[in-house]
């Protein structure tokens, strides 16, 4: 990490308890968290331990249980859903793609929150759509319907439209859940890549230690309805990475 | 874009060519100079009478129809996501039936104005069952299910109303069910261009929700639109649309749920802005061809006898088959 001075606090959580109905949080013990920009933070965790929630409350699409979730010092619910949806994205790689839209007309969606009633594109918006495709490498198959693509070129094409959206944070839902292991090497690098240059806060949750580890700042870990936050070189000397190999033991 | 240019000027001329088309042909076909002549100064001639009495409402009413069926059918195919949705499939047509029904079997109305305003109410009574279980179900699949069977319902709660009713009205009703361009007159067309209106502009403003609708509702939410308000206004639409043609032309069948497709395969694009235009056209072209057939032969039977056949083609043809 570089020195803090540079690094602005864009996603702040205080006393944050998250799932969906307060009966029983998935998230249950109130936890602080914040991300600057610049960094990458891997969000661990087994299935079903809340680790979706967790992105979708950050993102403001689901309400916090308890605690509030503030966005550049102001909190998320005050923020409309225009202003909102200009600084944070997040990317679901298992959404269901519509057969006939090619990458171009997706990627086009992302300037959809700066677009005004009949969803005109200006030149400008123009201009970021093909620079957001030359970035993620899918502006040669621009043409081609998304249905038809592969998993790789798939969930380059998701990022895409989240860079084309120009937002300051990006949490990302097990981008390489479909992906092979050099294609989720180069995605792990193009993230920590668009953080440092774009500036950008990133989450991305991941069921992969190694990715988590080599490429990511912090780890952050959802376990037992409690929260854990750590260094990524630090993680295995906190014992933040025990749950993954205790399954069946106890 | 020059798809999109040659796309445009092509309807725009095809659907020219159709209303002199319709204004010329028909029982009697009058020469184009003398419609031109009882356009710009109509008198109390034979042509006069007929342009200004039968063909300029029966054009103006299949526009109004073909545009709108085909907008309606668009915004439904892509809230719902589903490429076999449409008035008629959601049960939004039986509706509008069942208000006419009522009105001409059942006697429950009061006069032209009644049937109307009847079979708006139907056709709303059933927009609110269907968008009540879409604030209940997620899945489409539901959706169209519950749609189905609405209109299963109200077919039958109109052939009970059929099998007591007397020989008269159960004949115009008949007729109404065949459906017709030819019924709308001069004197209540307003009311069909200003309900049509009104249900363009409701789906005009949702462009932004129609064009990320197509990736679902999650990811609409997460462009920063609000989704319940934007989903019921183009449903409101839909239905006003779909609604108020059933009640002027009666239930017009295949224009909801073909033109989206044809509009796709003419002008690969899945942008709204492009697609509803586009569709409108389509649908305004379909509606002025088929309403050129005589009288005598039922509406719904030259759409479906015509249409389906090119469709199939071009969709089997084309490399348009995926929906």
């Amino acid at each position: 990490m570089t020195n803090a001075e540079s690094q602005n606090v864009l996603l702040e959580c205080k006393d944050l308890l998250v799932g969906y109905g307060e009966a029983l949080p998935s998230v249950q013990i109130a936890f602080d968290f914040s991300l600057a920009s610049g960094n990458v933070v891997a969000l661990m965790g087994e299935n079903g331990c809340g680790k979706s929630s967790l992105l979708k409350t950050f993102a403001g699409l689901l309400s916090p249980v308890a605690g509030e979730v503030s966005l550049e010092g102001k909190l998320l619910v005050e923020w409309s859903p225009r202003e909102r949806a200009q600084e944070i994205s997040l990317v679901r790689m298992s959404s269901a793609v519509p057969p006939r839209m090619s990458v171009c007309e997706f990627v086009r969606l992302g300037r959809s929150p700066y677009s005004g009633i009949f969803d005109s594109r200006t030149d400008e918006d123009n201009r970021i759509v093909e620079e957001s495709m030359a970035l993620l490498d899918v502006a040669n198959f621009a043409n081609r319907p998304i249905a038809e693509l592969s998993d790789g070129e798939r969930s380059r094409v998701f990022l895409a439209e989240a860079v084309a959206q120009q937002v300051k944070i990006l949490l990302l839902d097990e981008p390489n859940a479909f992906l092979d292991i050099p294609r989720s090497h180069a995605l792990f690098r193009l993230l920590k890549k668009i953080a440092v240059e774009r500036q950008m806060g990133i989450v991305v949750s991941t069921h992969s230690v190694e990715y988590a580890e080599r490429y990511c700042d912090r780890i952050m870990v959802v376990n037992g309805g409690a929260v854990r936050v750590a260094p990524a070189a630090d993680a295995r000397k906190t014992g933040l990475l025990n749950w993954t190999e205790n399954y069946g033991h106890e | 874009m020059r798809r999109l240019l040659i796309g445009f000027i092509a309807l725009v001329v095809l659907i020219v060519l159709l209303c002199v088309a319709t204004l010329c042909f028909g029982a009697v076909n009058i020469p184009f100079s003398s419609v031109v002549q009882a356009l710009f100064s109509p008198g109390a001639d034979v042509s006069s009478n007929i342009l200004w009495n039968l063909r300029i409402p029966r054009m103006i009413a299949a526009i109004l129809a073909g545009a709108s069926l085909a907008v309606s059918g668009l915004s439904l195919q892509t809230v719902f996501r589903n490429p076999l949705a449409g008035p008629f499939v959601l049960g939004i047509s039986s509706g509008a039936s069942l208000g006419v029904a009522l009105a001409l079997l059942a006697g429950i109305g009061f006069g032209s104005v009644g049937v109307l305003g009847s079979a708006a109410l139907g056709a709303l009574l059933v927009t609110l069952v269907v968008m009540f279980a879409a604030t209940r179900f997620a899945q489409t699949g539901v959706l169209l299910i519950v749609g189905l069977l609405t209109g299963y319902f109200i077919d039958s709660i109109v052939s009970v109303l059929i099998a007591g009713n007397s020989s008269e009205s159960l004949r115009v009703y008949v007729a109404w069910g065949m459906g017709s361009f030819g019924r709308v007159t001069l004197g209540d067309v307003w009311i069909f261009v200003v309900a049509v209106l009104v249900g363009l502009v409701m789906i005009g403003v949702s462009l932004r929700y129609l064009n990320a609708a197509l990736l679902g509702d999650d990811f609409a939410h997460g462009l920063g639109l609000n989704v319940k308000r934007s989903k019921i206004c183009v449903l409101l639409g839909a239905s006003l649309l779909a609604g108020a043609t059933t009640a002027f032309c009666g239930p017009v069948a295949f224009i909801g749920i073909a033109v989206p497709h044809l509009a796709y395969l003419l002008f690969k694009t899945t942008n709204h802005r492009v697609l509803l235009p586009g569709a409108a056209l389509c649908g305004v072209a379909l509606a002025l061809l088929g309403g050129l057939f005589p009288a005598s032969v039922p509406l719904n039977a030259v759409l479906s006898l015509v249409g389906v056949p090119v469709i199939l083609w071009v969709l089997v043809r084309g490399s348009g088959a995926r929906l």
